[in-house]
């Protein structure tokens, strides 16, 4: 166990040596939004942790289900204790790879990205696209991906089924900046 | 007599559904949290914050989650987004820190904040990243 410890930290001391090989954000913003019938939610969060590792163009999110920000309070209550139940699961996760990210320039681009998200203990493979600027100061990440609710083994109570959307559309902004600590 | 009953029956049945309907409109409507005049859940130096989530972020969570909490540091770090202020309390020695993300309007108000200063605000804990994350804070001090 301590020869693996000292192990890692090499590890993470060799990756630091090469400099700046991560690109990171902590103040990255997500949003949700659902369109139905009886009315339109929608909810923000700017505290979401992106790095990106420029040598391989992994992507590593994190989000905390409490930062996301309703409208109305008692949204945000229904949200927090009935449907992702954030205190038993405080973040969702989503883990990629950013596809041919050796080839990207200062240019604005369309870029697939591929990855597990993980939502109230559920791990869904996702696929999507999203607008990327790459510079040697900046990675910038836009774009929206729709997500199925029942997809993550969230409950929707029938009283309130005309008033959720079954597919919510999720939308992110992510500016990364090189990260040397 | 028996029409005089069915108009006071009706009468009854309707202000009791109009109740109904203006308890629910409130219960709809209720407001958010307004940090700036809640009295805080807890006090405690930003150091201390960070080690508890650092040594067991479970037991953190079900401490501070959603708690007010009042939190003096020195700031390390302001920046920006695009509509509030962010201000970071961090140790020199520590690797993570506390992110304390103003209010809109505390946004607006905040002037001559410097870095290495110390400062006392309140926000609600949303947990922890690399950071411990505090949203809507006001300043105090």
């Amino acid at each position: 166990m301590k020869t693996l410890n000292i192990l890692l930290c090499l590890l993470c001391f060799s990756m630091l040596s090469h400099g700046q090989q991560r690109f990171l954000t902590k103040q990255g913003y997500t949003s949700f939004f659902s369109s139905s019938p009886m009315e339109d939610i929608k909810a923000d969060n700017n505290q979401v942790l992106s790095i990106i590792d420029t040598s391989t163009g992994t992507i590593a999110i994190s989000i905390l289900m409490k930062s996301f920000q309703f409208e109305k309070s008692l949204m945000q209550e229904h949200f927090n204790e009935n449907y992702v139940e954030s205190d038993k699961y405080p973040k969702a996760v989503f883990k990629g790879q950013i596809a041919n990210f050796e080839g990207l320039n200062n240019n604005e681009q369309e870029i697939n990205i591929n990855g597990n998200i993980t939502i109230h203990g559920v791990t869904k493979q996702i696929q999507t696209t999203a607008k990327i600027i790459r510079t040697d100061k900046n990675i910038s990440l836009k774009g929206k991906f729709p997500i199925e609710v029942a997809d993550f083994d969230i409950e929707i109570p029938s009283v309130v089924v005309n008033n959720i959307a079954k597919t919510i559309e999720v939308t992110f902004e992510l500016d990364h900046k090189p990260y040397n600590k | 007599m028996i029409k005089k009953t069915k108009i006071k029956i009706t009468i009854f049945l309707l202000s009791t559904a109009l109740v109904i309907l203006f308890i629910n409109i409130a219960i709809y409507n209720k407001p958010h949290i307004n940090v700036a005049k809640s009295t805080p859940d807890i006090s405690l130096v930003s150091q201390k914050l960070l080690n508890d989530f650092e040594n067991d972020e479970n037991l953190a969570n079900s401490k501070y989650l959603e708690q007010i909490i009042q939190v003096t540091g020195k700031i390390s770090e302001l920046s920006k987004t695009k509509e509030n202020l962010v201000v970071t309390l961090n140790n020199d020695n520590s690797l993570g820190s506390v992110m304390c993300h103003l209010s809109v309007e505390e946004s607006k108000k905040a002037k001559g904040l410097k870095i290495g200063e110390n400062i006392t605000l309140k926000g609600v804990c949303t947990g922890y990243l690399m950071d411990v994350i505090l949203i809507k804070c006001v300043i105090i001090n």
